[in-house]
């Protein structure tokens, strides 16, 4: 079988060399004897390693050494030595007057105990009184002594009883506690030993081309170094566009190519076409201050609509029951920030009367909620209207599932709902697989004649609100909505383009 | 909205539909399903729909929406040869009234308690919480007639629901809870409503409380209901009620008004509809045969009459304003899930706004810059606007009225502060962020488009983001020149303002220390903001 051979870098030979004398080196030796950086060392003995020239050997050792507290008994003595020592020297201190004489007060707390079951001393009357002086170092004294000296203890190096049980009850006085470390060593082996004997010659290679390298075509004879193909890469995230804006965008891409003409608004509107034009009654639960961002600021109505609007409301416009009782102007010309981008869809009808009309618009909404994971004041709405002779609620249904089946959702059902300003009106649902269940995504109807008519509006408009935020909380696979406003940098970084 | 509990057992025994039945069909009448619990569900009916805010009212409607029993239910009323009597001075206070007297009643806890919600869920969604109606049930054996509805002073006494003692009016409104509750209705006058039998015991002080004498106990057979209020609606409310107290069995009596109108009036509204009106909406062509059909699951009389329908209306409907009403209940008598969607065939181009275009482009800029895209909330507070931007309150900001916290006081006029509180919740992730938003701002009333961007990393200084902005600019054809800015939230020395056609348009620069501090950050963060 002819030798296969080994294409090794400079580096690496440079590391089976620095090896080769040696009964196996740690990564900071092993970069000083090889001459390079620890990272280029290692990059290297990691590459000889999957060429098993060397073994990357990995241990992890578990040791004991001192905590904080530990350290400062180390240098100090335990606290029962502290006290028996202070007893010593005057036998006739109370309790409190040790604690003042000590650094800390605690050590009396954890010091009295062990004083009593070490039998150094007992307590009477608040007084300490010591059974012997000078006691003699006992063995939980002696293991700190040893690490005060080594600093770290292999814990397999007790192997009697005692020492165990000395240990057991130093961890859990919080004296010494256990700790991890991780060692690497890097042995060369005997097929590495091999071909270090069969000579290695260093040679001068490319790392990095250089304009003067290409020129020069000095290339050509030198080694070009290959890079591990297989290390694995350190991120780089290129900045993007927020991912909720790509799903805004998606669902704009798809009203567009069915032919709708997107359109914007305000968002602070009159009470006047965010509620009455839409035939909401004054007195209707939604425009209560709970729900709605009340604004002090008032403006003008528009004229031409003020009359019509009015008798709708109050005597139902020759067509209708109406809502009875008075409208009022005052509470019409009140602002509001838009609750619903309805409010832009129902003005720009009303500017745009002659049919077909195909509008959306995908902008932010307003209500008066608390912020929780599935709430937020402020979120954005997808509005769409069709206005047109002759069409229905049948059409309707169809513009929603289009919609629903170009998002991705296969089925789609429409349950009965109610809107003031609509009837019918539907609650599309669409069957998300991994939950197991319908969820709403909106609500839809056909415009109700109460709401068209007084704005000269003389065709059929079929309109549905959907909730934006749902869909990109399926999509984006988000339990909590604030993630969209309040975003994590590092989520924006890792999001997917997809 | 109301949530009405159903209890199984209970709605069984009223319409003979079990639980999973109901389940499943449910939803396909129009509610939403709150919860399934193991003897009872919660459902979420609309506001539309009062008359099922009771398993009266449910086990009506879904008896005819399965096929049970279809058609009106025809209530009949006898006289109860009960009269009472309206003070004239109650019709500046509280005018509408309506009454009437059940006869025959078996109560158990389940039914006492589905009485006791409905006239709760009524009293939010017909009411207006007591306001407009509110409605009082009285046991009738404890008084007698005739009654009266009068306007008294605050100083007169009885003993109200759940109390022993005897208390005033005024009283009453001070310390009982309801009285706590429901005062302010009464705020503006001098005398309030109050409803007496023949010797004067006390049956209620509409809208607040009844008398502790009429409570309705398990024992109670006869009822006295009476409905107070501001506007017609005390009808409707009455006519939900004594409809539902008859599906347990109740015989309805009506009552006498100062001697003329007699209440309740539970005859059928009459509406005519054609065959055509309902293709055009519904977009379906349905037999005269079929509509009926329809109708009838949704509890509507209706027959044929030369070229038109005649819808009877139920009394306890009060949601039919219009022949929609009639036939969006149709299409739900005929079923959603039955109608095939289809495309309108109305034919046109799309296109986007010139706004959306814009923000397109500036985020294709941006991103190409190397800043990533945020979305904050345009929410936000004077103290982040203005008191941590080191910036003078300026004019033209829109407050809300009634703000819910603290952080959401006013409509956002720029865009920085949100950036910065963007960079100020990502202090644990790794530097540099840069990131911007094409987003809008209220200024005036008015929606403006603003592009504002800020960057936080050592290194960052007024020439990073002077480029930045230059390119911005550039790329959008925008000639511009730059002169001494003053914005305080910017460092003196290191800050511009962006001059297009002789007006200021932006500002950009290195933002002040002190603002760095005030949002919690370390290092230099650059920054511009753009009116577009």
């Amino acid at each position: 079988m002819p030798q296969k051979e080994y294409n090794l870098t400079t580096n690496e030979k440079l590391v089976l060399l620095a090896l080769v004398k040696t009964r196996g080196l740690n990564p900071d030796n092993l970069a000083a004897e090889s001459g390079l950086s620890v990272e280029a060392a290692m990059q290297a003995a990691l590459m000889l390693d999957e060429k098993e020239f060397l073994e990357v050997f990995d241990d992890n050792q578990d040791y004991y050494k001192f905590t904080k507290e530990g350290e400062d008994y180390a240098i100090n003595g335990l606290p029962e030595r502290r006290i028996i020592e202070l007893l010593e020297r005057n036998p006739t201190l109370n309790i409190d007057e040790l604690k003042k004489m000590l650094s800390s007060p605690y050590y009396i707390d954890y010091g009295l105990p062990w004083l009593i079951k070490k039998r150094w001393a007992r307590i009477e009357k608040g007084r300490v009184i010591p059974i012997i002086l000078k006691p003699e170092k006992g063995s939980d004294e002696k293991v700190i002594d040893d690490l005060k000296i080594y600093k770290k203890m292999n814990k397999e190096l007790w192997t009697n009883n005692e020492v165990r049980e000395v240990i057991y009850t130093l961890e859990k006085r919080d004296i010494i506690e256990k700790f991890t470390e991780k060692r690497r060593i890097i042995y060369i082996t005997n097929r590495g030993r091999e071909l270090v004997n069969k000579g290695i010659t260093i040679e001068e290679e490319i790392t990095q081309f250089t304009p003067a390298i290409i020129k020069s075509g000095a290339w050509k004879n030198k080694k070009i170094r290959p890079y591990n193909i297989h290390t694995p890469v350190k991120p780089v995230y290129g900045a993007k566009l927020h991912p909720y804006q790509r799903l805004i965008n998606e669902m704009r891409s798809i009203f567009l190519e069915m032919g709708f003409t997107e359109i914007k608004g305000d968002i602070v509107q009159s009470s006047f076409w965010n509620f009455d034009a839409l035939f909401q009654p004054q007195d209707h639960p939604a425009r209560e201050m709970q729900d709605t961002f009340h604004l002090d600021t008032e403006c003008d109505l528009p004229e031409e609509y003020i009359a019509s609007v009015k008798k709708m409301h109050e005597k139902g416009g020759g067509i209708s029951r109406g809502w009875g009782g008075n409208w009022s102007e005052d509470i019409a010309r009140k602002q509001v920030l838009r609750t619903h981008t309805t409010a832009v869809t129902i003005k720009y009808l009303t500017d745009h009367p002659d049919p077909p009309v195909k509008a959306f618009c995908i902008d932010r909404a307003y209500r008066r909620e608390a912020i929780d994971p599935t709430h937020t004041p402020e979120f954005e709405q997808l509005e769409g209207v069709v206005m047109d002779k002759g069409v229905s609620f049948k059409n309707l249904l169809g513009c929603l599932t289009e919609f629903y089946h170009r998002m991705g959702f296969d089925e789609v059902r429409f349950r009965p709902g109610y809107f003031p300003y609509t009837e019918p009106s539907v609650e599309p649902e669409v069957y998300i697989e991994s939950r197991g269940k319908w969820v709403e995504l909106g609500g839809a109807g056909v415009f109700r004649k109460e709401v068209t008519l007084p704005l000269g509006i003389k065709h059929p408009v079929l309109a549905w609100g959907l909730g934006v935020s749902r869909v990109a909380m399926l999509r984006l696979g988000l339990k909590d909505l604030r993630e969209l406003y309040q975003s994590d940098i590092d989520w924006l970084r890792k999001s997917t383009v997809v | 909205m109301p949530v009405i509990t159903l209890y199984y057992d209970d709605l069984e025994d009223l319409s003979g539909i079990d639980k999973n039945t109901l389940i499943k069909r449910i939803p396909m009448m129009g509610c939403d399903i709150e919860r399934i619990g193991d003897d009872h569900i919660d459902i979420e009916f609309f506001p539309n729909r009062p008359d099922l805010y009771s398993t009266e009212g449910v086990a009506r409607a879904l008896r005819g929406f399965l096929g049970i029993e279809t058609g009106i239910r025809e209530y009949k009323t006898a006289p109860s040869g009960i009269e009472i009597t309206k003070d004239r001075e109650i019709e500046k206070i509280r005018p509408y009234f309506a009454c009437a007297v059940i006869r025959n009643m078996q109560f158990n806890s389940r039914s006492i308690e589905s009485l006791m919600a409905l006239q709760e869920s009524l009293h939010w969604a017909v009411g207006r919480n007591r306001r407009k109606v509110s409605i009082g049930v009285h046991d009738l054996a404890r008084i007698k007639p005739p009654f009266r509805y009068i306007a008294q002073y605050p100083g007169f006494k009885f003993t109200p629901l759940d109390f022993q003692e005897p208390m005033t009016m005024r009283e009453i409104l001070e310390k009982h809870p309801k009285g706590i509750k429901f005062a302010s209705i009464l705020e503006k006058f001098d005398k309030y409503p109050l409803i007496l039998d023949s010797e004067d015991n006390v049956l209620s002080f509409p809208p607040i409380i009844n008398g502790e004498l009429t409570r309705v106990t398990e024992e109670t057979t006869d009822l006295l209901i009476e409905v107070t209020g501001l506007s017609p609606s005390v009808s409707t409310a009455l006519n939900i009620v004594v409809s539902a107290l008859a599906e347990r069995g109740g015989r309805i009596e009506t009552v006498t008004i100062d001697g003329g109108m007699e209440t309740p009036r539970l005859e059928p509204d009459i509406m005519e509809l054609k065959n055509n009106e309902v293709e055009k909406l519904i977009g379906l062509k349905f037999s005269n045969e079929e509509i009926i059909t329809c109708l009838e699951k949704m509890r509507y009389g209706a027959r044929s009459s030369e070229n038109k329908i005649e819808v009877a209306v139920p009394a306890y409907r009060s949601d039919i304003l219009h022949n929609c009403d009639l036939i969006e209940d149709i299409g739900i008598g005929y079923g959603f899930d039955k109608i095939k969607p289809e495309l309108p065939a109305t034919s046109t181009t799309g296109s986007s706004h010139p706004i959306s275009k814009l923000r397109d482009a500036l985020r294709e800029i941006m991103v190409g810059l190397g800043y990533f895209e945020v979305m904050p909330f345009t929410l936000t507070s004077d103290r982040v606007q203005f008191e941590m931007m080191r910036r003078e309150k300026a004019e033209g900001i829109t407050h809300i009225k009634y703000p819910i916290s603290e952080d959401h006081t006013i409509v956002r006029h720029t865009i920085l502060p949100n950036l910065l509180e963007i960079l100020s919740i990502n202090t644990h992730r790794e530097l540099p962020q840069r990131i911007f938003e094409a987003g809008e701002v209220v200024l005036n009333c008015k929606t403006e488009q603003r592009l504002g961007a800020v960057a936080i990393h050592p290194q960052a200084n007024f020439t990073e983001i002077q480029a930045v902005m230059d390119a911005v600019l550039r790329e959008r054809r925008m000639e511009y020149e730059v002169a001494e800015s003053d914005d305080p939230a910017f460092i003196e020395g290191r800050r511009a303002d962006i001059i297009i056609k002789g007006e200021k348009a932006g500002v950009f620069g290195e933002i002040h220390p002190e603002v760095i501090s005030n949002f919690g950050l370390e290092h230099p963060v650059i920054g511009f903001e753009l009116e577009l």
